[in-house]
């Protein structure tokens, strides 16, 4: 007799399961059964795992759940049909509802209404009372489900191997009998095998926060709850065999499969009765006229009817038109909007409007898309700008109805640091051992077992219990922890998206999402459509905007001029500063090297800084072919044809892949995997596996084995941070358009991008800087002239002049901002009117802090002096009299030096139209024969120099080996300084402490890119505080090693007065 | 009487406190550390982690990027004020009137302690030498206010004393923040450039107070000693303590027995007028060789008899090490609790524990054999037999949980299990019959396997099958099987008997 297990938790039920819904599915099949059922608790988020691990595998899931009830014993829920399914999935969305995120609140009442079509089986407590009876709350219990639920209605037995197992099984099959509920066997399985026992204690724990030594009765007695060979459960219920039995009609009945779920697109997206595919065609040729003119050229035309064919060999009209749909949304809301992938790369796309980037200007990429080989589902991302991307989000919602559209989920995952933070905790490591092991190990490798890493961190590698504490972070890691909101996944559907998934609330208001996540629905064959936020794309808004305004040009992506020589020979210069994706310190340096000239060279450029092509050495071979110093070969003619484009040197992720394809003779499907799978196999440290394979598919077709491993290696970059062409070519686009920008309107630029900070590498002082250096005029902020945003003014020369606005003053709101320009009819000529027309003292202190007085001739001294009195103003009775203030004996203040008012700009717009802060040490520097910034251009390669500077950027990239890459700025310009590992190691201290660095190096030159190479290290900072009159001012120590750290509030300046200087930026 | 305060400071109080008792720390980088929001704050450092440009207020992260081998330990919330309770305990031998000055300083009333010392700067000369070589690293001030010692303690260069009247011209030079100030109320000083006191004390009050808040008058006032400065005293007067200073130095056992009673009685005496018991006592000693030791007793519940508290003490007076001799004995109630006075009944039997008889029998007990000689049991929260019951840590102590009744346990659980051998039918069924110390007994019924698993962060090994037999006799056992029923080598032991 054949045995179904129905009760089966995994690791979707969160801090309960032990085992992946994978590896149960494996386990049974080596035990031979034919079917088990997923149940996790309230919850569909495992099935699709589940579903996926018995592909091409002789065994079936029953999509099922546990129903955790708020007012009756839990219940097992069986869907037996598509309806049913749908059923359930709608009652779980109900729940889902009504309570906050990750809880669901379901009653009774609600079972019964969803329960057609659905088999139940009522779960039981697992203790028999003091009388050694079932509690009377359960019987009642399920006197009433069986009333409501009829023979649908099942009872649980399961054999905890508490002591009492045969007294329990008695008493149920009493009350089977009483009440007619069949009674079937299950072993509420929690992990698939015996060992997981000791993690899922570990599980319990972090649950119930407490830890192994505490936790006591919490934890389960013994290590049954695995699952069980058929022959062991039968064996168990030899006394009860129709138990056993009923497992089997229940199974029987079970027959839905999720594959049978069918993804149905929406009907509105066609009109007047259209197929989708007539609705795409008539949309397509309209824009292709609008794009082209009335005759659209030959070639165009032909390139449209294969891409429309194909759409519709392929049924992926809807798909096209879903995003077509709130692309002309954003559109009409004047929302720039970007679209990327391979798809969007499509004559179709550009017609539609999903994308600006003519298609004319590179072949043949969605061509690569549209080889039916690759049976890839479409793929287009649409960036907008990210300050209005909820209205497209709210479109959609709108449009569809949130019963028909979900964000799609994201599957937390138990990380490293996580992991071990949760186990040790558990298992009751002291908060320092677990620090020691969190903070200094960064990846999971072998090396933790071999006691090397534990003993450099002072921890004992012997010690059982550590050994055990990290084999079980071993054994965490990958677990699901918590379902979150995918960025911008949506899935939209004809149906309500509830019968297909569950929706659950997430954490921001007035947002659901599904509980699957990009790999559930790709593996179900749903479609899904991303709608993503970019800031640059803001940026370049607010730059079309007032270039309308102030130059009356209207530009839009697509009609910024192309190909402007200009443009890329100051790109060439390497002056991208804030220019999209090209502003890094690595890109800017390689922009002299690789000259880029028409629009693919962006792309390459944009693609080629990456940590893929990095690691597999392909950048400088590409640079030596381009500059002509190496020949242009191909180890085979078969890689013309994919390498040809990047002068037989693969830069992007398409290439490496095509390069196993066409070389080691992979399946375009086994290629895919091979990148997908990546980083699973990295965890389980078969990369080396992985490797063989491809080296020796290619060294078999007679490929070099160096060529191989860079192939690999260069994939093994992707993994982390793949960056396709067909998104590469989108952003080459906006590094265009916003290098256009920065070329003809510099003054627009520093103004756009000032008000879509923070964004990018830089300061608000860097670009402040950096608009000057191009003769644009920046004006300070000031109560008279200001507003919120910064703002051009009337021109100032060739440029319009910057007026700084004041959401670049720390610690002002906006309302009360537009309190203070909403009540500036006539200028403002004394503080006390600012007070009268109610913006609030602290505001007011802030704004004389920032020194945007100078209309009203005063200085932040004066103005704070009058403005920290006025708190004391006459009130009630004496309404009306004049303020103590007039009767005050003048008091005189010691004046402000420059030095002051430079370091008081830093503290509170974190810049200085004044001055900047090394030109007060100048002097002392020249004693020292320092050379500033701006002279390095005319020092000759190789010389010996020594320089200072505010360090700005430092950077070690995981990519360079622990150099470090250090950028200072003085009063004349930047520097780039290149500290490699031993100096780095030998001056930390200086680099990452100082604000004020000097260093001793040698000047290196290549091409135009100019490096200092650091010998000596001085840290100067003492020097900075000199220049204020404090004396008693401690250390400034502004470095931050941790990017993601939280820049500091107007809190933390207050409780740190001396944070001045903008910290130097740390990037890895 | 001229009122002088010394303001103490401890420059690196928990650092120097860690290196002290662990010395392990005295040549490497140090720093305390506290979670806030998520990342770890330094709190304090010691002087080689300054070297290094380590501060208050940075990250560790940080500071580890900048010293790898920096030893980082966690702050605890009301460490420092433990410690400086307890230097200022050891500094009432300079002045009764000690106060701590959170977060790293003491306050002493010194008026009318220097002389004893000869004159005002060896006195401070004594407390930072001693201090010193306890390992605290301090700045010692004295002056008319308590403001002015702290600032000249902190900020001061010239001299340590600052004469009667002369704080004005010190405090002057010295930078706003020795004034004690709120951060806000500094900033703004600094804004307007008044970065000295002297750049602003003599502005018209009214000026100062709008723009400043009171804040700022009273600490200049009280600085300046236009205000007097309450403090809270360490010691708190109200404490139950008995004081005998001897005329001559004691040394024989008889005057310290005279001495317990008499300190006995008039803490007894204090005791019982407020309705309290005392639970703990120390009674401390300060020898002619200026060393205090001290030896305490406890009770089990709250007592003001003096014969009973004097018997505990008189178990202990073998200990007293007299030296050359005592000057001057303080007994300290450390912990009292209410103890209503009761009319002393002729039958003052209670139930158990509750009986005061069977406490003050245990309280001697304990005093003789030691605790450990007396055991109580209390419920464990374990599944494994051998841990399910802990030893009780005093008579008072109150079970964690209820004892589990959910399933059977034996009403005597022998220490270890012994073998015994048996024929039981496999795979889990119960044994048939089984021999114990030579007996034979055949099994009429059974319930089980309960099956315990091994604690797996404690010990490896099998996991337990447990039974609940019973013989013909109708006596009823508890049996199991070690190791799976399958394994090689299961073995049948017996754990217990029921009643």
């Amino acid at each position: 007799m054949s045995y179904t297990e129905l009760q089966v938790t995994t690791n979707f039920t969160f801090l309960r399961g032990a085992s992946h819904p994978g590896e149960m599915v494996e386990q049974a099949e080596v035990y031979g059964y034919r079917k088990i059922a997923i149940t996790d608790r309230n919850s569909f988020a495992g099935l699709v795992r589940a579903h996926v691990a018995t592909r091409k595998k002789d065994i079936e899931i029953i999509p099922a759940c546990r129903l955790d009830l708020l007012d009756g014993p839990s219940l097992l829920a069986y869907p037996t049909d598509k309806e049913a399914y749908g059923r359930l999935s709608a009652l779980l969305t109900l729940g889902n509802m009504r309570a906050e995120k990750g809880d669901c609140h379901l009653y009774r009442a609600d079972v019964y209404a969803h329960a057609k079509g659905i088999k139940f089986i009522a779960v039981p407590p697992s203790v028999l009372n003091e009388r050694f009876e079932i509690e009377d709350t359960f019987k009642i219990a399920l006197k009433e489900y069986r009333e409501a639920l009829g023979p649908e209605l099942y009872l649980a037995a399961c054999r905890y191997y508490h002591g009492d197992d045969q007294k329990r099984l008695y008493r149920l099959s009493q009350l089977s009998a009483q009440y007619d509920v069949p009674m079937v066997a299950t072993n509420d399985v929690h992990y698939h095998e015996p060992g997981r026992r000791q993690l899922q204690d570990i599980l319990t724990c972090v649950r119930e926060k407490c830890n192994i030594h505490n936790a006591g009765f919490k934890l389960h007695p013994n290590a049954e709850r695995y699952l069980k060979p058929m022959e062991e459960m039968q064996r168990l219920f030899e006394q009860y065999p129709d138990a056993i039995k009923y497992t089997q009609e229940i199974a029987e009945a079970c027959q839905f499969s999720l594959d049978s779920l069918q993804y149905v697109y929406p009907e509105e997206l066609t009109t007047e009765g259209r197929t989708p595919q007539e609705e795409l065609s008539m949309l397509t040729w309209q824009g292709a006229h609008e794009r082209f003119g009335d005759t659209i050229p030959k070639k165009i035309s032909n390139t449209i009817k294969d891409e429309l064919e194909f759409i519709e060999r392929k049924g992926y009209a809807s798909y096209f038109l879903t995003v077509h749909d709130y692309v002309r949304f954003a559109r009409s809301r004047d929302i720039l909007c970007q679209g990327r992938g391979s798809a969007a790369n499509s004559v179709v796309c550009y017609c539609l409007g999903i994308t600006s980037v003519d298609p004319s200007k590179f072949k043949l990429l969605f061509a690569r898309f549209m080889s039916d080989a690759r049976n890839e589902p479409p793929d287009i991302d649409v960036d907008f700008e990210h300050e209005r991307r909820e209205e497209v989000i709210q479109y959609i919602y709108n449009k569809y109805g949130r019963d028909r559209s979900g964000i799609i989920a994201t599957v937390t995952q138990e990380r490293q640091k996580g992991a071990i933070r949760d186990v040790g905790k558990a298992m009751g490591l002291s908060v320092d051992t677990i620090k020691r092991l969190s903070g200094a190990i960064w990846q999971y490798t072998d090396e933790w077992f071999e006691g090397k890493l534990l003993a450099e961190q002072g921890l004992n590698p012997d010690n059982a219990h550590l050994k055990k504490a990290l084999e079980l972070t071993g054994q965490l890691l990958g677990f699901p922890r918590q379902l979150g909101q995918h960025t911008g996944g949506f899935v939209i559907t004809q149906g309500k998206v509830s019968e297909l998934c569950p929706l659950i609330n997430a954490r921001m208001a007035e947002r659901t999402n599904l509980e699957w996540n990009k790999d559930d629905i790709e593996a179900l064959g749903f479609f899904k459509v991303d709608v993503l936020g970019l800031g640059m794309l803001t940026c370049i808004r607010k730059g079309f905007d007032l270039i309308k305004a102030h130059y009356g040009i209207s530009h839009t992506l697509a009609n910024v001029p192309q190909d402007d020589p200009k443009v890329y020979k100051m790109f060439c210069e390497a002056d991208t500063l804030g220019v999209f994706q090209i502003e890094s310190r690595a890109q800017m340096s390689m922009l002299p090297r690789l000259k880029p000239n028409c629009f693919y060279d962006l792309v390459i450029e944009v693609a080629i800084v990456r940590p893929g092509p990095i690691q597999g050495q392909m950048v400088h071979p590409y640079l030596r072919r381009r500059n002509g110093e190496e020949p242009e070969e191909y180890p085979k003619d078969e890689l013309r044809d994919v390498l040809g484009r990047t002068r037989g040197v693969p830069l992007f992720q398409e290439q490496a892949m095509e390069v196993a394809i066409v070389a080691a003779r992979f399946t375009p499907t086994e290629a895919d995997e091979l990148r997908r799978s990546m980083a699973t196999f990295k965890a389980n440290g078969k990369l080396h596996q992985l490797e063989k394979k491809l080296v020796d598919g290619m060294v078999a077709n007679g490929y070099e084995e160096e060529f191989s491993r860079r192939i690999f290696k260069q994939l093994q970059g992707f993994e982390g941070y793949g960056f396709p062409e067909s998104h590469a070519a989108s952003f080459a686009l906006l590094v265009y358009v916003s290098g256009y920008i920065k070329y003809y309107y510099p003054d627009v630029f520093a103004c756009a991008l000032l008000n879509s900070q923070p964004m990018g590498f830089y300061q608000p002082a860097q670009i402040v800087i950096d608009a000057r250096k191009h003769g644009v005029e920046v004006r300070p902020v000031d109560v008279n002239f200001s507003v919120w945003d910064n703002t051009l003014e009337e021109r100032a020369g060739k440029y319009h002049a910057i007026r700084l606005g004041f959401r670049q003053v720390k610690g002002i709101r906006e309302e009360d901002i537009q309190q203070l320009i909403a009540q500036r009819s006539a200028p403002y000529t004394t503080i006390q009117q600012l007070s009268d027309a109610g913006i609030s003292q602290a505001t007011i202190e802030r704004l004389g802090d920032a020194d945007a007085f100078g209309s009203m001739k005063l200085n932040r001294r004066e103005a704070l002096w009058q403005v920290t009195a006025m708190g004391d103003k006459p009130e009630a009775l004496f309404k009306g009299q004049p303020s103590e203030s007039a009767f005050e004996p003048q008091i005189s203040l010691p004046l402000m030096s420059d030095a002051e008012h430079v370091v008081q700009d830093y503290a509170m717009t974190g810049l200085s139209l004044k001055k900047h802060p090394v030109s007060f040490v100048r002097e002392k520097l020249s004693l020292l024969h320092l050379r500033a910034a701006s002279e390095l251009d005319k020092i000759a390669d190789g010389t010996p120099l020594k320089i200072a500077g505010l360090i700005t950027v430092r950077q070690r990239p995981g990519t360079a080996k622990g150099v470090c890459f250090i950028t200072i700025e003085d009063e004349t310009g930047f520097a780039n300084l290149v500290a490699f590992q031993g100096i780095f190691d030998q001056y930390r201290k200086e680099i990452l402490q100082s604000t004020l660095l000097m260093v001793e190096g040698k000047l290196q030159r290549e091409e135009k890119v100019i490096h200092v190479i650091i010998k000596r290290c001085f840290n100067l900072t003492t020097m900075l505080n000199g220049i204020t009159k404090d004396k008693y001012q401690p250390v400034l120590t502004l470095s931050r090693s941790d990017e993601t750290s939280i820049p500091p509030n107007i809190e933390d300046a207050i409780k740190q007065p001396k944070q001045v200087y903008y910290k130097g930026r740390n990037f890895r | 009487m001229l009122r002088r305060f010394v303001s103490i400071w401890f420059r690196h109080l928990s650092t120097d406190w860690l290196t002290i008792h662990r010395p392990f720390f005295k040549d490497k980088p140090l720093v305390f550390a506290e979670a806030d929001h998520g990342r770890m704050i330094i709190r304090a450092t010691n002087t080689l982690a300054e070297a290094e440009g380590l501060v208050h207020g940075m990250a560790v992260a940080d500071a580890r990027a900048v010293v790898p081998g920096l030893q980082v330990i966690d702050e605890k919330p009301g460490r420092n004020e433990r410690l400086l309770k307890a230097i200022g305990e050891w500094c009432i031998r300079y002045s009764p009137i000690v106060a701590v000055d959170l977060p790293e300083g003491l306050i002493l009333d010194a008026g009318g302690c220097t002389h004893l010392w000869g004159g005002e700067k060896k006195y401070l000369k004594e407390i930072i030498t001693r201090l010193n070589a306890k390992g605290y690293d301090v700045r010692v001030s004295i002056a008319d206010t308590i403001g002015a010692a702290w600032a000249n303690a902190r900020y001061g260069k010239q001299t340590p004393v600052i004469e009667p009247g002369a704080q004005y011209q010190m405090l002057k030079v010295l930078p706003s923040a020795a004034l004690r100030l709120e951060t806000d109320v500094l900033e703004r000083l600094h804004k307007l450039g008044l970065y000295t006191i002297g750049s602003f004390m003599d502005m018209p009050r009214t000026v100062l107070r709008r723009r400043f808040g009171y804040g700022l008058l009273q600490r200049l006032d009280q600085a300046l000693g236009r205000e007097e400065e309450v403090m809270e005293l360490l010691r708190p007067l109200e404490t139950y303590e008995a004081r005998l200073p001897c005329l001559e130095p004691v040394r024989t056992c008889t005057a310290i027995e005279i001495g317990i009673k008499t300190l006995l009685e008039t803490l007894c005496a204090d005791l019982k007028r407020d309705g309290q018991g005392l639970r703990a006592a120390v009674l401390k000693y300060y020898r002619l060789d200026g060393r205090v030791l001290q030896i305490d007793i406890g009770t089990n519940r709250p007592t003001y008899h003096i014969s009973h508290l004097f018997k505990l003490f008189e178990l202990k007076i073998a200990q007293v090490e007299p030296g050359l001799g005592i000057e001057l004995f303080i007994l300290t109630a450390t912990k009292t609790e209410e103890a209503p006075l009761i009319q002393e009944a002729l039958w003052a039997g209670k139930p158990g524990l509750e009986d005061d008889a069977v406490a003050e029998l245990l309280d001697r007990l304990a005093g003789k054999v030691g605790p450990r000689a007396i055991h109580r049991y209390l419920p464990d929260e374990h599944f494994w037999p051998e841990r399910s019951i802990k030893l009780a840590a005093s008579l008072k102590e109150k079970p964690g949980i209820m004892w589990p009744t959910a399933r059977p346990r034996p009403t005597q659980l022998l220490a270890r299990p012994e073998r015994i051998d048996t024929i039981a039918v496999i795979p889990d069924y119960p044994p048939k019959v089984f021999v114990y110390k030579g007996e034979r007994h055949r099994i009429k019924c059974a319930d089980g396997p309960e099956r315990i698993e091994r604690e797996w962060w404690l010990d490896e090994g099998e996991h337990r099958d447990y039974y609940i037999v019973e013989d013909e006799k109708g006596n009823r056992y508890w049996l199991f099987r070690s190791g799976h029923y399958d394994g090689q080598a299961y073995q049948w032991f017996i754990h217990g008997f029921f009643a």
